[in-house]
């Protein structure tokens, strides 16, 4: 099936092929071209015009034969001749003057029309592709092969780059096609040029050598657009794959976390889906899937369009698509709200509980998702397990934050904890709050501190946490294990550990209650730092003066004593001479 | 180049010369004189004789009238004037000069290539 065109030649009417009638066009013009200069020009045109729609017409036989073919058309121009066999019968200056017109004229029509990028199949080692990247850029095809090659040797990347681009560039099998390849315009010179060339399998550039040294400049200029345009192209499809692969990616992203809220697994939940309960969680996360999906779909649409032409959009499907985008962003906002109301109200509940005095505190964590099970138990089942108050059904939260606070030394050790929850409203985060299952443990000298608390599963996370503070007497002596140390809040357990011997493994570190909290005490290290002895020193200062003061106290009293008792012997003795001097007189 | 050039020459002086005579024996159509010319084994193509006919026709060696076809449009038939004749008879007689001095140049050298 082709496509034919209507012509009038000489007010005769003519059905011809649409190739053929760019080949006849283009030789009207060139012979237009060829006499355009000489006196006689129009009536000579007139003469060849009028012999061709005579050929014509010959051609054409009712019924059988009513479109005018290439075949016709070239017939036709082999009798009239071709322009450059016309000299013959030209004056010399005339066909001189023609001959240099018409070569200069040979160049405009190549630099003004544009080439494609094809493969070519005449010149070709594999698919033709350097030979067709070599006439897009002007370039001889050697060179485009070298650099072909040059990129497989520096890490194959070439052969990826052929083969895309042996996919991307479609393969020039029509004359036409080759010429456009070539940058070259549809005229019957080019046309005769390109079938020579194909017939005798010659260089294309030893025949163009005259014209290419024209060509030249102007390629120079348009090769540097050219190149302009390629990167965008580049550009284009590299934007395409994002396209395709961020698309890919949310596809998987959005079936993982609805497993996820589905609870087939736990290592992929995504975290706003947790204030929601699981059919608002699906919900919200395909709204969010689809709001940053659709705009990727339709940015890939439109890369499709632009690189490849594609037929545009379905306008329903274009409109179903806003309208989806549109209200999965309505649901989007709908759903961060409705999740931000379940965090309005926070509740803290605050419990106390005594501690059994003793000299020494270990601290230590007990990592709960460790569990410690012996092989003694019953044979043929498995492990019982159980944990200390952790149900394992539950889910664990580690929000847990340790601190350490000084009491009069007199008085009796104690832990609070501070158990803080969110919820709709402050009755449901105090439930929330006093759902939360964490105390610790006391063995002795030992305090042991579950890594974890559970969570009753129905609950979702509303920002549970806890708080536990110890309030130790004064000259406690503390040793804080190494696998509590991020839970601790008030101390820094990484510049005790520093103050180490380095070459030691440190495995916990100790520390004395002060007045103002735990300092830290390095046992094996004599480095102590300064205002540490100060403050030992000046407690002991204290404590001296305290002694001093009441030795002083107890000397004054010795001596009020002493001196009541001279005065007891003084009257006594008084009383003993008043006694002699009443025998004396009576005597 | 030069050979090219003088056979260029050559053809087209006599090419000019032989339209002149073909039409000289009667009214003729175009394309009759490229046959005609075809026969002679003097090959041009039809693009090279329309120019020519309309430089002659303008130097008043030839005219034309339309004669209705049969098939496709009227036809410009060709006919000598009597200025067209006296030039033809010039060039005939310049014609058996060129012969008589083309044929003596070509017996010497035939001559001498035989000996």
């Amino acid at each position: 099936m082709n496509k034919t065109i209507i012509i009038n030649i000489n007010s005769i009417v003519f059905h011809i092929e649409e190739e053929a009638y760019e080949i006849l066009r283009s030789y009207m013009i060139d012979i237009k071209k060829h006499f355009g200069n000489s006196a006689d020009s129009q009536e000579i045109l007139q003469d060849i015009e009028n012999r061709i729609a005579e050929m014509f017409s010959e051609k054409i036989q009712i019924g059988r034969k009513e479109v005018i073919s290439l075949e016709d058309v070239n017939l036709v121009i082999d009798r009239m001749g071709k322009v450059s066999d016309f000299e013959g019968g030209e004056e010399e200056e005339i066909s001189a003057s023609e001959e240099k017109q018409q070569e200069s004229s040979e160049v405009p029509p190549s630099a003004f029309v544009e080439k494609k990028l094809m493969r070519n199949p005449d010149d070709s080692v594999i698919g033709g592709v350097c030979s067709g990247l070599g006439a897009y850029f002007g370039m001889e095809t050697k060179w485009m092969r070298l650099i072909f090659v040059c990129f497989v040797l520096f890490g194959g990347s070439g052969v990826m780059l052929y083969v895309i681009l042996w996919m991307v560039m479609p393969e020039a099998t029509t004359r036409a096609d080759k010429m456009a390849m070539k940058g070259e315009s549809p005229t019957l010179q080019n046309f005769k040029k390109s079938f020579d060339e194909e017939l005798q399998g010659l260089n294309p550039h030893i025949s163009k050598a005259k014209s290419e040294i024209a060509k030249g400049t102007s390629v120079v200029g348009s090769g540097i657009s050219k190149l302009g345009r390629m990167f965008l192209r580049l550009v284009g499809y590299f934007i395409l794959v994002i396209c395709a692969l961020t698309l890919l990616g949310l596809a998987i992203a959005c079936v993982g976390f609805i497993t996820g809220v589905l609870g087939y697994q736990r290592e992929m939940v995504f975290p706003g889906t947790e204030f929601l309960n699981t059919a608002q969680a699906i919900v919200a996360l395909i709204a969010g899937t689809l709001a940053i999906g659709i705009p990727f779909f339709a940015l890939l649409q439109t890369m499709l369009r632009i690189l490849f032409s594609t037929p545009p959009m379905n306008h329903y499907f274009s409109l179903g698509l806003w309208a989806t985008w549109i209200s999965s962003i309505i649901a989007v906002v709908f759903f961060s709200f409705v999740g931000a109301q379940e965090f309005k109200e926070s509740s803290t509940i605050k419990v106390e509980k005594p501690l059994v005095a003793q000299k020494v505190y270990y601290i230590t964590e007990k990592d709960v998702r460790t569990i410690e099970a012996s092989s003694s138990d019953k044979e043929g089942k498995k492990f019982k397990i159980e944990l200390d108050g952790v149900d394992l059904e539950s889910a664990l939260r580690n929000h847990i934050s340790i601190n350490f606070e000084s009491i009069d030394s007199l008085a009796k050790p104690y832990v609070q904890y501070n158990y803080f929850a969110r919820g709709k409203t402050y009755q449901i985060a105090t439930t929330n709050a006093a759902d939360i299952n964490y105390l610790a443990n006391q063995l002795d000298d030992k305090i042991v501190f579950n890594s974890h608390f559970g969570i009753n599963p129905d609950r979702k996370y509303r920002d549970q946490s806890v708080s536990v503070t110890l309030y130790l007497p004064q000259g406690s002596r503390v040793i804080i294990d190494k696998s509590i140390q991020h839970k601790l809040r008030n101390l820094s357990y990484w510049d005790c550990k520093e103050s180490y011997k380095s070459e030691e493994k440190i495995k916990s570190t100790e520390w004395i209650m002060g007045r103002t909290g735990l300092q830290c005490t390095p046992k094996f290290s004599p480095i102590t730092k300064n205002s540490e002895e100060e403050d030992l020193d000046s407690q002991a200062e204290a404590q001296v003066r305290e002694i001093e003061e009441r030795a002083n106290e107890h000397a004054k009293r010795l001596e009020e004593h002493a001196k009541r008792l001279e005065e007891h012997a003084q009257r006594v003795e008084n009383q003993a001479k008043q006694m002699a001097e009443r025998v004396n007189k009576a005597k | 180049m030069i050979a090219e050039n003088t056979q260029t020459q050559m053809r087209k002086g006599i090419l000019e010369y032989c339209i002149l005579s073909i039409i000289s024996k009667g009214e003729i159509y175009a394309s009759d004189i490229i046959s005609e010319l075809k026969r002679a084994q003097l090959l041009v193509v039809e693009g090279t004789l329309y120019p020519l006919l309309t430089r002659l026709k303008n130097n008043g060696l030839l005219s034309y009238n339309w004669q209705e076809s049969t098939s496709g449009p009227p036809r410009k038939y060709y006919q000598i004037t009597a200025e067209g004749l006296e030039v033809l008879r010039r060039l005939d007689s310049t014609w058996k000069e060129l012969h008589y001095a083309v044929e003596t140049s070509l017996q010497g050298r035939n001559e001498s290539n035989n000996n």
